[in-house]
């Protein structure tokens, strides 16, 4: 048989609850693994927790005293949040100390390659994502939280161009512009964040099939 | 929207067959979900990850509480029990259960599907 109490202890080091009521949380859930192998054998057990960490973050919620966060703001938009204002203020002050960037010309059209803040970014998508999984989001969200900065750049633009091209009429170079936009503030920057985010993502995935070993 | 339709669904039922269950003897975790799927014909379902957050929610409530007590092979299991405020939450729920059902049936005709 074995020691349930260390594996679940294991698998619930992330809960953030009082001492004494944690042990009591292990002691129950292991006495509810133990019963079920007994009845129903080891192949039943990895059913019984598809992801300890969504399980950790349910027990914090129903054990916590205060009215809970709605949960998509804490695993999407705070993070996003802390992603999208950490990009922008270091943009911001990379071109307050008069950092410029490196732009390579094809016809009239540059691709713009501001390096110290493409450097920055996989920090903020990291920050972005480890925010997120810490609240026990799915990957799709943590995703969202990482790339928060280039999300918003390619929504703005999706409102520009429809509106640019009402306003001056369709144009093939309106349209190579916004192709080049695209790849300056959502694809280049996008793949930058998202490199800081991968080690959260991996965790993610592990987290989720975290099987029980009896 | 749906999932959330779904999952408010699961919830609400789950606590109803808790309470329900409760309301006969007490019964720790385990034996709470073995008895509930049982009695469902395995409609209803707990697994480890989805009945311990509800019941400490409902402890949380004051609608159970629980108490370690050894079972019947000797192993301490903390036992759930209903307390008064779950006892009177539990016909408000039936009748709120009763009627659900009673409306889709009357739109869907599920009953005699």
């Amino acid at each position: 048989m074995p020691d349930w109490k260390k594996q679940v202890r294991g698998r619930m080091a992330g809960l953030n609850l009082p001492r004494e009521l944690k042990d009591e949380i292990i002691a129950e859930l292991a006495a509810h693994l133990e019963d079920s192998e007994l009845m129903h054998g080891a192949d039943h057990l990895s059913q019984q927790v598809p992801d300890w960490r969504v399980l950790c973050n349910d027990i914090a919620r129903a054990q916590s005293r205060e009215v809970p966060m709605n949960i998509r703001t804490s695993t999407v938009w705070i993070p996003a949040l802390a992603t999208l204002l950490g990009a922008s203020l270091c943009l911001a002050l990379l071109q307050l100390v008069g950092i410029r960037p490196r732009m390579w010309w094809t016809g009239d059209m540059a691709l713009t390659f501001y390096w110290p803040w493409l450097a920055s970014l996989p920090w903020f998508g990291a920050l972005g994502a480890r925010l997120s999984h810490r609240r026990g989001a799915t990957t799709r969200r943590t995703i969202a939280s990482a790339l928060a900065p280039a999300l918003a750049m390619l929504i703005t633009l999706c409102v520009i161009l429809p509106v640019g091209l009402l306003i001056d009429g369709y144009s093939s170079i309106r349209l190579a512009h916004f192709a080049f936009a695209l790849a300056n503030w959502v694809g280049v920057p996008g793949l930058a964040l998202l490199c800081g985010a991968l080690p959260y993502l991996r965790a993610s995935q592990r987290g989720s099939v975290n099987k029980l070993s009896p | 929207m749906k999932r959330r339709i779904r999952s408010k669904i699961a919830r609400g039922s789950g606590e109803l067959a808790i309470l329900a269950l409760l309301a006969e003897q007490p019964h720790y975790g385990f034996e709470i979900a073995r008895q509930i799927g049982e009695r469902t014909g395995g409609a209803l379902q707990f697994t480890l990850a989805s009945l311990y957050p509800l019941l400490y929610e409902m402890e949380k409530r004051g609608w159970v509480e629980g108490r370690w007590q050894p079972n019947q092979a000797g192993r301490d299991r903390r036992y759930y029990s209903l307390t008064a405020a779950g006892r009177r939450q539990l016909a408000p729920l039936r009748k709120e259960w009763r009627s659900f059902f009673q409306a889709l049936d009357a739109l869907t005709g599920v009953s005699h599907a």
